[in-house]
């Protein structure tokens, strides 16, 4: 009988044991892949990674936007020293308004598409939420991450603030803070022109076009 | 009774140069390099504000002719008021007194702060000056360090001959803190560069505290993020710590006399927190296979750390 109590209170002890473990491992699951037929088609005709086509074209949508960014940028004014910080912002206004005019009927996802946004969901996962073994470097990697995060959510509560509307084509609030995107996170996304960055706002990644000052495209939920 | 008090004065105004030179651990060298820097403080908040007075204070004692600034210039929005609430007014009197400011891009930074004037960034990103013969300064932006920024880099040590090389960005290749802790991605991509080229001295900010590292590899690491923001007791002290202030707001002057670089860190209340002298060893020109430079002395009163696994 004795025995019989012990094996219950040991077994109680290790499935108590077992499920935090179990559940941390369910809450940091990868996301999926989530590739289209289509891409999937491709990648089999050219015997390539379907990744590696995802991110091809990501490329080339970027391209395409370039072109049009530097289309309207032949029309506007150029950015160019000066000690009137007013005349920046006019400037990013003015050419953010022509890139508007020329892609007026632009909406979220026609750069990243709902592919192209699955990619980054999974590029970003293992840097900022998968779990890493205490005392490794990825541990501190994460940590560093998850501050600069921390920092942003505490300046817009600091500085307050229009919030961001998450838009294709919005400008960017001037008197609102841009949030850090840490280079950790940026090391393992798709290099982007100079003209644009990455930024993170709560759980979403913007694609900002810096000389323009609006929102180019956004992955909701990025942050998974 | 007149006599008396005229003597006293007397004595005051003789004082006052002396009480002054107290103050300072810098050789005042005429013909010297003298300049200042400030990290993480673009707030316009009274820290800031508090800083700057100093610093202005200072100069009357120092004359130094420029500031870096390692980054995140400009916090929270970016608006035109910002660049006056967080830049020009709290600076006015330098700015006014011809002081040059030249900074470098943090985090927190609109890339278009480059095409600022009173930055001096010349509308890039990342960029060299030489203020003096046999200085030169490298601003780098560690948030981007892409291929073409290290191409560039590579470009412009080698062609920097036997000047002084003082390179300065955001974020630190080493730190005891812990909330950041050292880039090492970064360290990977920048060290091996410059222990080639010859560089002497690298000057970064992102943790709101000061550290001057252990010379690593010959080179000389300075973190003055604490110029506005301030992470009380952040410091954890590690093998890399050779000085760790956590305990105010800071900022540093400088002065290159010959192959010595004087350095003097002081809090917003004129306190020192740390000196002491980054040595030069000969002439180090850039040499293909380097592995590393000939020792960096630094002087100063070192913090004796507790043997903590570097990071």
């Amino acid at each position: 009988m004795n025995v019989i109590r012990l094996l219950v209170i040991v077994g109680g002890a290790c499935a108590l044991s077992i499920a935090p473990t179990a559940a941390q491992t369910a809450a940091s699951k990868p996301p999926k892949p989530n590739i289209s037929t289509a891409t999937k088609a491709k990648a089999a005709e050219e015997n390539a990674n379907p990744d590696a086509i995802v991110l091809a074209d990501f490329q080339k949508r970027i391209d395409a936007y370039m072109a049009v960014h530097k289309d309207a940028a032949k029309d506007a004014p150029p950015l160019k020293e000066t000690k009137n910080p007013a005349e920046i912002k006019a400037t990013q206004d003015a050419l953010g308004a022509k890139i508007r005019a020329a892609r007026a009927n632009a909406k979220q996802g026609d750069i990243v598409t709902p592919e192209i946004q699955n990619k980054f969901r999974r590029l970003m996962y293992p840097v900022v939420t998968s779990p890493a073994p205490q005392g490794t470097a990825g541990k501190e990697l994460k940590k560093d991450v998850k501050e600069g995060l921390k920092e942003n959510t505490e300046e817009r509560k600091e500085e307050g603030g229009k919030p961001v509307v998450l838009k294709v084509n919005a400008t960017y609030p001037n008197d609102t803070p841009l949030p850090t995107t840490p280079p950790q996170v940026l090391m393992n996304l798709p290099k982007l022109p100079e003209q644009l960055e990455y930024r993170i706002i709560g759980k979403n990644l913007i694609i900002r076009d810096v000389e323009g000052n609006i929102i180019v495209d956004f992955v909701p939920n990025a942050i998974q | 009774m007149r006599r008396s008090l005229l003597f006293v004065l007397m004595l005051l105004v003789l004082a006052i140069p002396a009480l002054v030179a107290q103050d300072l651990t810098v050789p005042l060298k005429n013909g010297s390099v003298k300049f200042a820097v400030i990290g993480d403080t673009g707030t316009g908040d009274k820290h800031q504000l508090a800083v700057a007075k100093q610093l202005t204070a200072t100069r009357a004692k120092f004359p130094f002719e420029f500031v870096i600034m390692v980054g995140d210039n400009i916090y929270g929005g970016n608006a035109a008021k910002d660049y006056d609430k967080k830049f020009a007014l709290p600076y006015k009197p330098l700015l006014d007194a011809n002081v040059k400011f030249y900074a470098a891009l943090g985090n927190h930074d609109d890339p278009s702060e480059r095409f600022y004037k009173p930055f001096n960034m010349n509308g890039e990103r990342y960029y060299t000056f030489k203020p003096a013969d046999g200085v030169r300064f490298f601003a780098l932006d560690s948030t981007y360090m892409d291929e073409k920024q290290l191409k560039w880099l590579d470009e412009q040590l080698a062609m920097s001959g036997s000047e002084w090389k003082i390179a300065f960005f955001h974020h630190p290749p080493y730190s005891s803190g812990e909330t950041h802790g050292s880039d090492e991605t970064l360290r990977t991509q920048l060290e091996p560069r410059f222990v080639k080229a010859g560089v002497n001295v690298v000057l970064t900010g992102h943790e709101h505290f000061y550290e001057r590292i252990k010379p690593q590899k010959g080179i000389a690491y300075f973190i003055t993020g604490s110029s506005a923001k301030l992470r009380e007791g952040n410091i954890s002290p590690t093998e890399l710590t050779a000085k760790g202030f956590d305990a105010g707001y800071t900022f540093m002057i400088v002065e290159i006399v010959g192959d010595d670089m004087y350095y003097q860190v002081l809090t917003d209340s004129a306190k020192t927190v740390d000196s002491g002298t980054v040595h030069r060893v000969g002439k180090v020109e850039p040499t293909p296979n380097r592995t590393s430079q000939p020792v960096v002395a630094t002087g100063g009163s070192d913090k004796k750390a507790p043997a903590k696994p570097v990071k």
